[in-house]
């Protein structure tokens, strides 16, 4: 029941070595959301849980590719899987393909979530849909190191039908914009395979971003903020 | 090293699909995943072009296609246009070399390319056998192409094509008429009328050829001659006859009726006859043949009729060329008629001159001394001549220097340009004892590396060939490592061209020398290593012979030789415009050909270097 109780706020308990990573990891710098593209580094993420309800469910697993200097480093990727106490069950299982025995013997949350924070630095996250990875990211941060994670994220999924207006009416999941340009996944609904087609589908986007004069991350953001507005305002 | 992840792993395995990954280890496909990045370009989009310069780039397509396109001037060529899918790779050649691609490379849909850096790419090159197979033997396919391309322009000619390398065994057309060496003259002679055939063989019980009689015979061997009908044919018959194996090539047996004037060659295996090849067999379809020329040659009474075979000597060359001959063949069969043209012309220069009662001979030197003539290059020739003790040497180079003076100027009129080099130059018509001597001066001191270069490329083409395979042996004694060591450097010091050399000549009207920058790169070289651990009179002798000295691979000492066939190959095609190549004319498969034996060149060098140091 541990996992409960830190929901209610009790402080987890890292050991001198964790607490002095956490540390560092807090006195980088924050990261200029204003340096171009082409000289900046900026980290996909994707993520798989137990299930799809945000208040209940639990991160499994966090799959990230950085594109540095507007391009995607293959090795510049990590993924992780969080150590669970419940295994997921049956049919959320099949979705992901991580089984019982790899959720049991996972990386440790304080441990996973480190090195999560490590591989990112302050680089600025893009996802698809960030609403779902940023709630479970954000809430392993908080049960496993007590992290009040806050960090600019940008969603591509506001981004790219603001950038294509004419494709937003039939192009609404992943699958739509990666069949819209061609992309491949070596591994759907694997959270590092996933956050590469993210990633391409960025390095798609960048055409048409240079045409709007989109050249940085706080671009970027406000892009994101004008389509929101665009959507809510119907 | 950063333990794969899945991302890594799944890159190798999608690389894994195509070739040459697919025959690359799992390891080096790791090491290579790790050092990929991914980049994407939309439909149209530049991803390489030449004005980027030297290819600093390896890309995979991960996705997608991508066109190259060679400038809308050259674009005629229906092989420089290219379009590459998911798992092919470019540039090859341009990352090879150094240099800038020929071609613009474009995203002809929207396309993922997984990209390398050159540095990693060459990496990849030493760690990855198949990788670097691939690379090469991509290289020899290239070559290949070209061979056709040349073989295409040629072919206009001939209607049907007959290569030199094919086997007399397949070039026989049956069953071979013989008799016994004792059946009577008029038996024979009626067998032949019956079957109507031109020559018969005459065997022993086993099967052994022991003489050939032709009806070319028949006039002055018999009706001139006023001999009987009755005698048995081996009173007639040419004893011994020149038998080749059925494994030999069509090339082998043209060169031997070249060299002995013969109409017919006798295949022949394990002593046993199998057939017979005619001249006619082997050039039915050439206009002019060669044994038509040695015969012309031999008969020639006149130079005015030399000059004329002269001519018939580069219509040969030109057929030859569109038969697809080997360049290594067509050299030696070339410089083997050239033999006979200087040969003849000697004879008939010496009739009634005061220089046909001594001892010399002529000595081919520099190219042609290794049979690598090509079409109207200089002639480089010498004398060396005995001189006996009591004998003053100027006196008779005195009365050699004007014979050699004319011959010199008939060679100049078949299409050979004079030279300094050669024989009616005092420098270079000198007696045994003389040569020895300034060769000997040469060595010691080490500064006439050019002169001593010429020299050692020696081959006897007309008078007593003992002077000059004693020259021979005595060169390889006289050598010094010291002396050794000097010629490498000399070598050493010409450096190939670095690829943005044609670049540079392009659309600038200037030219490449061919024969300075490309051929004498590998002359000098392989010169070096003969000298160093002897064998071989041509440039490809001396390579492959390197091989087995200098612990040089098969397969390099391979590519040094195609390398060097190819530049001999470029300067046969272009020898109308001299030694000068001109960058512009070259299609871009040449171009990069060009390139790749630079790059070979480079290679050979850094080996020479190696075994000077040693």
């Amino acid at each position: 029941m541990k996992w409960l109780l830190s929901l209610f706020g009790r402080k987890p308990e890292l050991t001198r070595e964790q607490a002095a990573r956490l540390a560092a990891w807090r006195a980088l710098p924050l990261p200029v959301l204003d340096t171009e593209f082409a000289a900046s580094r900026y980290v996909v993420v994707d993520v798989e849980t137990s299930g799809l309800n945000l208040a209940r469910d639990r991160l499994i697993a966090i799959g990230a590719v950085a594109i540095a200097d507007g391009e995607i480093r293959l090795a510049d990727s990590m993924e992780i899987v969080v150590q669970q106490q419940r295994i997921s069950d049956h049919a959320n299982i099949l979705i992901h393909g991580i089984g019982g025995t790899a959720q049991a013997e996972g990386v440790p949350p304080a441990e996973a979530m480190l090195a999560f924070l490590e591989y990112l630095g302050r680089s600025p996250l893009i996802a698809f849909h960030v609403t779902f990875d940023k709630t479970m990211i954000d809430r392993a941060l908080k049960t496993g190191l007590g992290l009040a994670f806050k960090h600019p994220w940008s969603d591509l999924a506001y981004v790219a039908p603001a950038l294509y207006p004419e494709l937003a009416s039939a192009n609404r999941s992943l699958d739509d914009w990666m069949g819209r340009f061609g992309i491949s996944n070596y591994a759907r609904h694997s959270a590092l395979a996933d956050a590469l087609s993210t990633a391409e589908l960025m390095l798609a986007l960048r055409e048409r971003m240079r045409t709007r004069h989109v050249g940085n991350f706080r671009n970027l953001v406000h892009l994101e903020k004008a389509q929101r507005m665009t959507i809510w305002a119907g | 090293m950063v333990t794969p992840n899945s991302l890594i792993l799944a890159t190798a395995d999608q690389l894994a699909r195509f070739a040459p990954f697919d025959s690359m280890e799992r390891e080096h496909l790791i090491w290579l995943a790790l050092r990929l990045r991914l980049d994407y370009y939309a439909r149209g989009e530049v991803v390489l072009g030449p004005e980027a310069g030297p290819a600093e780039i390896f890309y995979i397509i991960k996705q997608g296609a991508i066109h190259g396109e060679q400038d809308v001037a050259r674009a005629q060529d229906a092989n420089d246009w290219l379009e590459l899918h998911e798992g092919e790779c470019f540039p090859l050649g341009a990352l090879l070399s150094r240099r800038a691609v020929a071609s613009t490379y474009r995203a002809g849909q929207d396309t993922f390319c997984f990209e390398l850096a050159a540095a990693d790419f060459r990496e990849l090159l030493k760690r990855s056998e198949a990788f670097h197979d691939f690379c090469t033997r991509r290289l020899a396919n290239l070559l290949e192409q070209s061979k056709q391309v040349i073989q295409a322009e040629y072919a206009k000619s001939s209607s049907e094509q007959q290569s030199m390398s094919s086997t007399l065994a397949s070039l026989i057309r049956g069953d071979p008429v013989t008799c016994a060496p004792e059946t009577p003259l008029r038996q024979v002679l009626g067998t032949m009328h019956r079957l109507a055939i031109g020559s018969m063989v005459a065997v022993d019980a086993h099967g052994k050829p022991l003489g050939i009689f032709t009806l070319h015979d028949l006039l002055h061997r018999v009706v001139l001659a006023g001999i009987s009908l009755d005698v048995p044919f081996h009173a007639v018959m040419s004893p011994d006859p020149e038998t080749l194996p059925p494994h030999a090539l069509a090339h082998d047996a043209a060169l031997t009726m070249a060299r002995r004037g013969f109409r017919h060659i006798l295949v022949a295996e394990n002593g046993r006859l199998q057939g017979l090849i005619s001249e006619k067999d082997l050039f039915s379809l050439q206009r002019v043949g060669l044994r038509q020329i040695s015969g012309a040659i031999r008969g020639a009474d006149h130079l005015d009729k030399l000059k004329h075979s002269a001519n018939d000597i580069r219509q040969l060359a030109h057929n030859m060329l569109a038969q697809g001959v080997a360049t290594e063949q067509f050299t030696q069969i070339i410089s083997t008629l050239n033999d006979l043209l200087t040969r003849r012309t000697i004879e008939l220069e010496l009739r009634d001159d005061p220089a046909a009662v001594l001892s010399f001979c002529w000595l081919a030197l520099d190219a042609e001394g290794r049979m690598e003539q090509t079409l109207g290059s200089d002639q480089h020739n010498g004398i060396v001549f005995t001189a006996h003790e009591d004998e003053d040497a100027e006196a008779i180079r005195a009365v050699l220097l004007p014979f050699a003076k004319r011959v010199n100027l008939a060679l100049a009129q078949y299409g050979f340009p004079l030279s300094t080099t050669m024989a009616s130059n005092a420098q270079w018509c000198l007696s045994l004892q003389e040569w020895k001597h300034t060769c000997a001066g040469w060595i010691a001191r080490g500064d006439a590396l050019d002169q001593a270069a010429i020299f050692f490329d020696l081959r006897p083409v007309a008078g007593a060939d003992s002077l000059a395979m004693d020259l021979r042996a005595w060169q390889t004694t006289a050598i010094s490592p010291r002396f050794l060591g000097q010629m490498a450097a000399h070598a050493l010091r010409n450096a190939p061209p670095h690829g943005s050399v044609l670049d540079f000549f392009a659309g600038k009207g200037g030219t490449l020398d061919i024969e300075c920058n490309g051929s004498a790169l590998f002359v000098d070289a392989a010169r070096v290593f003969s000298l160093a651990a002897g064998g071989g009179h041509t440039t490809l002798e001396r390579l492959r012979a390197s091989c087995q000295a200098l612990g040089v691979s098969t397969q390099d000492a391979q590519a040094w030789c195609d390398a060097f066939l190819f530049i001999q190959l470029l300067r046969l095609r272009l020898h109308r415009e001299g030694h000068g190549v001109d960058p512009d004319k070259l299609n871009g498969l040449d171009k990069r050909i060009l390139r790749e034996a630079f790059r070979q060149a480079r290679k050979l060098q850094a080996r020479l270097a190696q075994v000077v140091r040693e």
